[in-house]
């Protein structure tokens, strides 16, 4: 049961191998398991990791073997358990291994497990564990699901992580807006043309001292293409408080640029009104964490900036990974039904996230004004949606992580006990 | 034989897995994630009667077989099998075990048209019509002033000696109506 093999497709964006990464390195740290990461795209998994060298077929980081997924696939002993992450189809010739595997005798066949993507809807429940016939052999593969209930695989959290979170809290936060990526400097490291809509775009004019301990709104962004990020920006360029924005890379920095009306480049910081943009590069997953725990406000995306994002227990805005036929819109209903049970302020969550959403379906008819509401109503709920942030975190934390779960689910499965 | 999608199955539908006849008895599609979708199906297993409840992607290709049917009566018993006839007055042998679930419903001269499912040549399944008529065999009395068929009793049915619940207001010799798929007493006749 100590070899695991992980397959990873990198199908668009960086969600995949974000969180077949952190369950390697879960797996490998935790469950004291031997992996073996194969990524179809090193140069993605650089951007996230950059120890990684994308030219290097095999490599060793952080004790997890890192191969390369290459379409003509070697001959490969298979491993005890075998994870296809996302429902990425495994090699047909590391099948038919697996499959000889199981024929030649007494040996214990490969765990083989589809680990499945995110969902809070009820079914999940229900599915989670089943097997899928095989076709032609025996081999069955388990689909996994994560999820937000018992009856589910959880949610990926290390050993540890709450008590560090709270630690950061508590002594971290000074030095982490300290460090030289996320300090404002005293003079713009670049200037920017102003553009002539409602504003002009202008250098930062405030030391970097008095800023840092300045009572701001720190806001992280990390979206999809988002119709509604403009009106936004205009929203919070108005506001009465001042709101620094820290933009990932991707997306995110490319619609601000085309807001600003200017290319926004890694160390750039602009200020418009209240906002003041700042562009940072594509943060590690632990240094991603500690800008999640740091900021006041965290706009997250997908599946691991969203997990994540409970984790920290901040107030955060989900832009869920749109689907076709508005099926996101029926998932993010579902995880809001579980969310903001018990949360008598809950609208003020839910309208923020919907006009989020919805605009990016192309289905609201709500203008800007809404949005300006929303995110009012929102901001003034900061203290309660905190205090409820924290409490569902705590929930999530007793149904247990889904590496320790999935480690116990194999070691069943191995032992013959049905799902 | 032909290809169906694991999405596009429904119930009653027969597909070949690890070369085994199952029948399709529900199929719940959901949609995941990036536009993919799963189905949970719930089946029968045709030779064993074993129910399982398996997960396959929706675009999972199925082998999906159409079995031959033939509408039959009941001619004899010859334990450990039962003998059916149909119109060509062909004979087929069906094992006692493999019709577990309706063999209470046998009687001598049954007029009753059945139809027997078969899976490469060998009769696998009967399936009676949804509404049969038998004889109660025996009833405890109704208790005086209890009539208003609210109530129920045990009823042993003649033949088989089957016993089910019946309405109060039944009584020995009545003829009933049984449900088939659910087991239970419609109505006298």
């Amino acid at each position: 049961m100590n070899r695991w093999d992980i397959f990873c497709r990198v199908v668009d964006n960086y969600g995949d191998i974000g969180v077949c990464w952190r369950l390697s390195r879960q797996l490998t740290e935790e469950q004291g398991v031997s992996v073996r990461l194969w990524v179809d795209r090193l140069d993605a998994f650089a951007v996230m990791c950059p120890t990684v060298r994308p030219g290097v077929p095999q490599q060793v980081i952080d004790g997890i073997e890192i191969c390369s997924w290459v379409e003509k696939f070697p001959a490969t002993e298979p491993a005890d358990v075998v994870i296809e992450a996302f429902a990425c189809e495994i090699p047909e010739s590391y099948r038919a291994a697996m499959a000889k595997r199981l024929s030649a005798g007494p040996q214990v066949p490969p765990v083989w497990i589809n680990l499945e993507y995110l969902s809070a809807e009820e079914w999940v429940d229900g599915c989670h564990g089943l097997a899928s016939p095989g076709s032609e052999t025996s081999l069955r593969k388990f689909f996994y699901f994560p999820g937000f209930t018992s009856d589910t695989g959880g949610l990926l959290r290390e050993r540890g992580l709450l008590r560090a979170r709270d630690a950061f809290r508590q002594q971290g936060i000074r030095a982490f807006w300290g460090r030289e990526r996320f300090r404002l400097p005293s003079t713009p490291r670049k200037d920017i043309a102003g553009r002539a809509s409602s504003g002009t775009l202008k250098s930062h004019p405030l030391g970097s001292a008095g800023r840092e301990d300045a009572r701001e709104l720190r806001v992280s962004l990390f979206c999809y293409e988002n119709p509604v990020l403009p009106a936004l920006l205009e929203c919070w360029a108005a506001a009465p408080v001042d709101i620094r924005l820290l933009v990932a890379p991707g997306w995110p920095a490319r619609q601000v640029a085309a807001w600003c009306g200017a290319p926004l480049e890694l160390g750039d910081f602009v200020r418009r009104g209240a906002l003041t943009i700042q562009a940072l590069p594509f943060l590690p997953q632990a240094e991603y964490d500690e800008l999640l725990w740091a900021c006041d406000v965290n706009f997250v995306r997908g599946e691991d900036s969203f997990v994540r994002a409970q984790w920290a227990a901040r107030p955060f805005v989900w832009q869920i990974y749109p689907q076709t036929e508005g099926t996101h819109l029926v998932k993010m209903e579902a995880f809001l039904k579980r969310y903001l049970t018990g949360f008598p302020q809950g609208e003020a969550i839910s309208d923020l996230w919907q006009l989020w959403n919805e605009a990016a379906a192309e289905e609201s008819s709500r203008d800007s004004k809404d949005l300006a509401i929303a995110w009012k109503n929102f901001v003034s709920r900061r203290t309660e949606i905190d205090q409820h942030g924290r409490e569902w975190a705590e929930r999530l934390d007793r149904t247990g992580d889904l590496a320790n779960n999935l480690a116990e689910f194999v070691m069943k499965r191995r032992a013959g006990v049905s799902p | 034989m032909s290809v169906k999608l694991a999405g596009d199955l429904q119930s009653g539908n027969v597909v070949i897995v690890e070369n085994l006849p199952l029948v399709v008895l529900k199929a719940q599609y959901n949609k995941s994630g990036r536009n993919a979708a799963v189905v949970k199906l719930r089946m029968k297993n045709l030779l064993t009667g074993r129910v399982s409840e398996p997960i396959v992607k929706a675009d999972e290709k199925m082998e999906q077989i159409i079995l031959e049917k033939k509408e039959c009566t009941f001619s004899y018993s010859a334990p450990p099998v039962h003998v059916f006839v149909d119109s060509d007055y062909n004979q087929y042998e069906i094992d006692a075990e493999t019709m577990s679930d309706v063999e209470k419903y046998l009687m001598p001269d049954m007029k009753d048209v059945v139809e027997v499912t078969f899976y490469e040549s060998k009769p696998i399944s009967v399936v009676f019509p949804k509404v049969i008529v038998r004889e109660v065999e025996y009833t405890e009395p109704v208790t005086r002033g209890d009539t208003s068929g609210k109530i129920t009793k045990t009823a042993v049915l003649k033949h088989s000696k089957h016993e089910l619940q019946v309405s109060a207001f039944v009584e020995i010799g009545d003829s009933i109506e049984i449900d088939t798929e659910s087991g239970e007493f419609r109505r006298r006749c």
